[in-house]
């Protein structure tokens, strides 16, 4: 009896220890990938290094980039310094060089890492259980994160600008996170290099010699590859990404005022007076209402992803897509009933009542509820829905105000008197019908672009790009509406401040929408009479 | 004395005799290898070399106007007059090969110049006549003999106390580096290099010395200036002893965990 209980015991043993060795090896990570998972013409276009010898996107060809896209894009455009060959540094990787030359050549930087947690990735409890992770995912000893690390093209044998494929090799659920930005589609950070450059009225105006007034589009639309959007350089700290700060050198201004109507509302004013009291070396997860944070954050909001998860990139619980998007829960009158202009490179149009956008309210509502009733803030998002309802109605009716005279033949000058749309020759050539939808694409072939685009999203290129005659004031004024003053509005309501709800976004619309009918009526007077003194 | 005593004694002395040679040895000036063999004519290396990873700064002609140079604080040395700051030769002479070739190889703190040594010897050698094709000065004089390195004395507090009353009385150090050292005296900002730059003096605090940290290297710098800056030698105005005890001094000034330094 006792024999076949060591023998039990043995075998049990035995067993338990093959379990163990059988227990598969740690799945191995593919490496990461900004544009995993996006076509091939997409990465020859956007990843594949061509220097600075041709531009970003599918209308790479007509133009060349601005020099200093090499450093916000440097998967496409980066090149390595001419003047100072540093392979021999690589080579011998004698990294106390890179330190010794740079501690004087830019001393900020090495300053700026020294106080990093990079240099020090094992100083304080908490980067200690960080680094640990990241030791054991990575199978690497990290005492240190060298400029050598990140820097340092060991195949090339170059100096390289890292993008978030570098951060990624160890910052690998960050990533991970941020690469999910694609599921929602644009408007994102990901394909903010898209945005920029996959609109034809930036190589239009790169052709007429306008490649540098577009440094303003490039220094916010470079967000795609690089994470020291938010986390600067060289110190790459998380606290500083999570302050509001980190978002509003590019969230301002007419098309999205995130850091006036945040800043200036009763949040945004808490914040302020009371900054010196938010912990932000707390992770996001970890904030407790009320005592970490008085009031939100942009990233608090925004980051958060549901049930009590947050996740590393912002756009994921997104409704009204920047508010550019017209919703399906409305009667158009004007052609925005079909959002002929819509191409697809944003999202179609919105169903604010589908079962995800039902889904992604209920975790706004929990985001809210840490502080409001649940009730408050559903009433306060319904509030917002219904502004956005009135804005789009508003937009749709100016817009059928400037078809109505285009299709009475009263445009002037008439748009075969006038310049092209922007790169028309172009997006013939490189754009497809299923891109453009069918109607869109036949009227480019055949026309030539000499035919007016009005409304979102392809109708805003007079705000990027001047031609001759192109566009015409009264389709600038309706650009304005609903780019400029509808987008305010929003994020004045969505915000919570009043004043840029209704001074720069509800009293412009109608204001412009009145000087829209009256510039009508007052064009539909001058080619009447034109008419009638021409038959006389 | 018993004659195990006699035997302690004995191996202590001469343990510390042997321990005293060997800390000699090891904080010995920076003594470069004494038969170095340096090309009489400019090679295709010593092209190659310089062009590769001095002009960037120096500039292809030496002028210290390489396409680096721009943003550079200090700005890199002008060859082209033969003024050498790291010298084991007289005020105003020029600089013996192994001057030339101890700069290439250790570099000089404080600044962009890294020491060299991720090069070969032979490429380090290589570059000296390059380096002196670039001033005429090379061609008409010769470097001056080396200056004699006087008897070291020891760094007593006496000493010291000698070194700090040179500083603060008889040359009056400070007014340039400062009462404590740090490079920020009252005439600090008016210093100026031979070529026009404004030049800090230096800050002792730091304890990286541009010609080296032995106090060979410190002593030779009171003993031969530095040329092309506003340093002059102390050859004449101090004694050996007294400028010993200086070394001692501005080396008693080090503040290595001062947060200045980081």
């Amino acid at each position: 009896m006792k024999k076949l209980g060591i023998g039990l015991c043995l075998s049990a043993m035995l067993f338990t220890s093959v379990v163990w060795a059988a227990e598969p090896p740690p799945k191995k990570e593919t490496p990461p990938d900004l544009y995993e998972g996006t076509p091939d013409w997409y990465r020859a276009v956007y990843k594949d290094n061509v220097g600075l010898s041709e531009g970003s996107g599918p209308f790479k060809d007509y133009f060349k980039p601005q020099m200093l896209d090499m450093y916000w894009q440097p998967n496409r455009h980066y090149e390595p310094m001419k003047n100072l060959d540093h392979s021999i540094f690589i080579e011998k990787e004698r990294r106390d060089l890179c330190v010794t030359c740079h501690e004087e050549a830019t001393p900020g930087v090495v300053r700026d890492w020294r106080s990093s947690g990079h240099k020090n990735p094992k100083s304080t409890a908490y980067l200690s259980g960080k680094t640990a992770e990241i030791e054991k995912r990575t199978g690497r000893i990290l005492d240190e994160v060298h400029c050598f690390d990140c820097h340092a093209d060991t195949k090339k044998k170059q100096i390289r600008m890292p993008t978030g494929e570098v951060c990624g090799e160890c910052h690998r659920p960050q990533f991970d996170d941020f690469l999910r930005e694609r599921e929602v589609g644009r408007p994102n950070h990901i394909q903010s290099w898209e945005a920029n450059t996959i609109v034809p009225w930036y190589a239009e105006a790169a052709r007429r010699g306008y490649l540098y007034g577009q440094h303003g589009c490039d220094l916010c639309h470079s967000g795609a590859e690089k994470c020291d959007v938010c986390h600067t350089r060289h110190k790459f700290s998380a606290a500083e990404g999570r302050q509001p700060e980190a978002c509003i050198t590019c969230h301002m201004g007419p098309d999205h005022p995130d850091a006036e109507s945040y800043g200036e509302s009763k949040h945004g004013v808490i914040y302020h007076k009371e900054e010196e009291h938010f912990d932000f070396t707390r992770p996001l997860s970890e904030v407790r209402p009320g005592k970490d944070y008085r009031t939100p954050t942009c990233q608090f909001c925004h980051m958060y992803e549901k049930h009590g998860r947050f996740i590393h990139n912002p756009v994921m619980k997104g409704i009204w897509r920047m508010g550019t998007v017209p919703p399906k829960n409305l009667e158009y009158t004007s052609s925005l009933k079909d959002y002929p202009y819509g191409i697809k490179i944003i999202a179609d149009k919105i169903d604010i009542y589908s079962e995800e956008n039902i889904a992604k309210r209920s975790y706004w509502l929990e985001v809210c509820a840490k502080c409001h009733s649940d009730r408050f803030a559903d009433t306060y998002l319904k509030s917002l829905d219904e502004f956005m309802f009135q804005a789009h109605k508003l937009a749709d009716q100016a817009q059928k105000v400037v078809e109505d005279l285009i299709a009475d033949g009263y445009l002037y000058p008439s748009a075969a008197d006038r310049d092209p749309y922007p790169l028309s020759d172009g997006i013939e050539k490189m754009l497809s019908p299923a891109f453009l939808g069918e109607p869109i694409y036949n009227a480019f072939k055949t026309l030539k672009g000499k035919f007016p685009v009005v409304g979102p999203i392809l109708g805003v290129y007079g705000m990027f790009l001047q031609q001759q005659d192109n566009p015409s004031n009264i389709e600038n004024m309706y650009n304005r509406l609903w780019f400029w003053y509808k987008l305010q509005g929003y994020k004045g309501t969505a915000h919570a401040q009043q004043d840029v709800s209704w001074w720069w976004g509800q009293a412009p619309m109608m204001m412009e929408f009145t000087k829209i009918q009256s510039e009508a009526v007052r064009l539909r007077r001058e080619g009447r009479i034109e008419k009638v003194s021409l038959t006389k | 004395m018993k004659p195990k005593v006699l035997l302690d004694k004995v191996s202590l002395w001469s343990a510390t005799a042997v321990v005293s040679v060997a800390l000699m040895l090891s904080i010995a000036p920076t003594n470069v290898k004494a038969e170095l063999k340096v090309p009489t004519e400019i090679t295709e290396l010593g092209k190659d070399t310089y062009k590769k990873y001095c002009s960037p700064c120096h500039g292809e002609e030496g002028g210290g106007n390489g396409p680096l140079a721009r943003s550079m604080l200090p700005k890199p040395r002008d060859f082209t007059r033969g003024a050498y700051k790291f010298r084991t030769t007289p005020s105003g002479s020029l600089p013996t090969d192994e001057d030339i070739y101890r700069t290439i190889s250790f570099g000089v703190p404080n600044s962009t110049m890294i020491p060299w040594d991720i090069l070969t010897e032979e490429q380090r050698l290589s570059v000296i006549p390059v380096l002196k094709s670039f001033s005429e000065a090379f061609e008409f004089r010769k470097p001056d003999p080396p200056v004699e390195v006087g008897l070291r004395v020891r760094p007593t507090e006496k000493c010291i106390a000698q070194g700090k009353k040179i500083y603060e009385e008889k040359l009056e150090c400070w007014k340039c580096h400062g009462i404590e050292g740090r490079g920020d005296g009252p005439s600090a900002a008016e210093q100026e290099d031979d070529f026009g730059f404004p030049i800090k003096p230096f800050d002792f605090t730091t304890g990286k010395f541009k010609g080296g940290n032995s106090p060979q290297d410190v002593y030779l710098r009171f003993t031969t200036g530095l040329n092309g800056t506003p340093m002059p030698s102390f050859a004449k105005e101090l004694t050996d002893e007294e400028r010993w005890c200086l070394t001692y001094y501005v080396m008693s000034l080090i503040k290595p965990e001062d947060d200045n330094h980081k």
